[in-house]
């Protein structure tokens, strides 16, 4: 099927960049409508939807935001520390939204597993349903970032 | 066969012909003039190219980072004539308000005809350096200082506290030429080169070329200088409040107080995390010496329990809030900040709390 000139755009945003050395869609050969189905089929063995999973990643960075880079802990098994970084990086969908370079990392205490993540990885979820592809920098996988944040 | 390739041939370069005729005349734009600023400047290029392009050619240096994609919408300009419609790839990017003064992405608008524009006068004094990497200095373990030495043109004027911007050109991991900002950290009494304190940010496109590939010796591309945030021009004691890297447009102020003689009361809160996250305390202890009437105190979030830190311990907003308050009213100041925009966002905060006016809060935020 031939690509619409919005899909060609969007295809070509998501590639390495500018904002973006290993670009958005990392070693990962299938189509990024491919890989956000695959992706909300995990999400659904999970019981949880892309708003559910947004939702709970902007609330634990919100808990580490004020603490200005110190580990915060969040109940018995999470501790959150947020950083900033200067600078901004655009949505490559094409349309005005703008994060600032901030990364909040997550550790489990239980297992020591660590999930970092931007505020652009939570617009791409909350708002396109992606995670990106696999091998890219901010990958997330689905499964893992539920086990770790609910 | 042999008949058919070379009808074959014969149809190709007859197609190569028509398109190199199409490119040569029909998108032939001829001369058109640009009027910057209602005649301010005027010059005649060869249409064609994008006004960003076609700006940067002509050595004025609008601000953008996406390098002509139309996503990062830095190189917003007025275009009072000649720029046609708005685009559908501006659209997105542009409010009301900037749709009625006619902004439009300067990588976006194509110079076809005479084209008149409007941008900051500030702009005309921005200028592109070549420079030499003279020396590279880790100050700690994801915060690096490089001194720059200019080489064409050879010196450069500044206020303390701006920024330039530094090229990244391709390498191993980026194939792609980028341009990322970094506040100018040095003393402005030597104009022959800039120092640059800089954090490493993960899987950043700049902080990797600057902190895994740049070696000292090799040749460095900047711009500028840009930006707001300097030192305005009054007696009142003054707080700086800064966490990280983002001592380095304070320790150029600071630098230009020493050299002017000024003797305005001023107080530095210096926030990091760590004992490890600590650098350029020497050197701030100097200025306390030479300034008239100059603090630094150093603020350690969460110290390590075998480091031994025996200086101030919380949060630098925190801090800084008990400090001042100590001192009775101190509405008077002025408030210079540098940080994350989540440290920034909070000392402001305290900044108002204490009764300073919005007015005199002066921020660099890393956005």
């Amino acid at each position: 099927m031939k690509k619409s000139p919005q899909q060609k755009k969007l295809e070509d945003m998501l590639q390495p960049s500018k904002f973006s050395a290993e670009g958005f869609m990392g070693t990962d050969t299938r189509s990024v409508w491919e890989i956000i189905d695959a992706d909300a089929t995990e999400l659904e063995k999970h019981g949880k939807t892309c708003a559910e999973v947004a939702e709970r990643m902007q609330e634990l960075t919100d808990i580490g935001k004020p603490a200005l880079e110190e580990w915060v802990e969040v109940g018995a098994k999470l501790k959150v520390k947020v950083e900033d970084h200067r600078g901004a990086i655009p949505c490559p969908w094409p349309h005005h939204v703008r994060c600032v370079k901030r990364i909040t990392t997550v550790v489990y205490k239980p297992t020591g597993r660590t999930i970092r993540w931007s505020d652009l990885n939570i617009h791409l979820i909350k708002e396109h349903g992606f995670f990106e592809g696999r091998g890219a920098a901010f990958r997330l996988e689905p499964r893992e970032l539920i086990e770790t944040i609910f | 066969m042999i008949l058919a390739v070379i009808i074959v041939s014969g149809i190709g370069a007859f197609l190569a012909t028509v398109l190199v005729f199409a490119e040569r005349v029909i998108t032939n734009y001829g001369d058109v003039e640009i009027d910057i600023n209602k005649g301010s400047k005027k010059f005649t290029v060869r249409g064609g190219g994008s006004l960003l392009e076609t700006l940067t050619q002509q050595k004025i240096f609008v601000p953008s980072a996406c390098g002509g994609r139309g996503t990062c919408a830095y190189c917003k300009v007025k275009v009072l004539e000649g720029g046609g419609a708005l685009l559908p790839t501006e659209e997105p990017y542009m409010d009301k308000k900037e749709r009625a003064d006619n902004v439009r992405l300067a990588c976006q608008v194509k110079v076809r005809n005479d084209i008149k524009i409007e941008i900051p006068e500030e702009l005309f004094a921005i200028k592109e350096f070549t420079c030499t990497c003279e020396k590279i200095i880790d100050l700690t373990y994801d915060i690096k200082q490089y001194n720059l030495k200019l080489v064409e043109p050879q010196t450069i004027k500044y206020t303390p506290g701006q920024y330039i911007q530094l090229l990244s050109p391709p390498y191993e991991k980026s194939s792609e030429e980028v341009y990322r900002a970094y506040s100018i950290s040095s003393d402005p009494a030597d104009n022959t080169g800039i120092e640059l304190i800089v954090r490493r940010v993960p899987d950043g496109i700049a902080t990797t070329y600057l902190f895994d590939y740049l070696k000292e010796g090799q040749t460095v591309r900047i711009n500028g200088p840009y930006g707001t945030f300097y030192l305005r021009d009054t007696n009142v004691p003054i707080v700086f409040i800064a966490g990280g890297s983002g001592i380095a447009p304070i320790k150029c102020m600071l630098h230009h107080m020493k050299n002017t003689k000024n003797t305005r009361q001023a107080v530095f809160f210096f926030g990091v995390r760590t004992t490890k996250d600590l650098f350029l305390i020497e050197e701030m202890k100097q200025f306390e010496k030479e300034l008239h009437d100059f603090t630094f105190v150093p603020v350690v979030s969460q110290p390590e329990e075998d480091s031994g830190w025996t200086g101030v311990t919380g949060r630098v907003t925190d801090v800084a809030v008990e400090f001042l308050k100590k001192q009775g009213d101190v509405s008077n100041r002025e408030g210079y900040l540098c940080g994350s925009p989540g440290m920034i966002d909070s000392a402001v905060k305290v900044l108002a709390d204490l009764g300073i006016p919005e007015e005199r809060h002066y921020y660099d935020k890393f956005a």
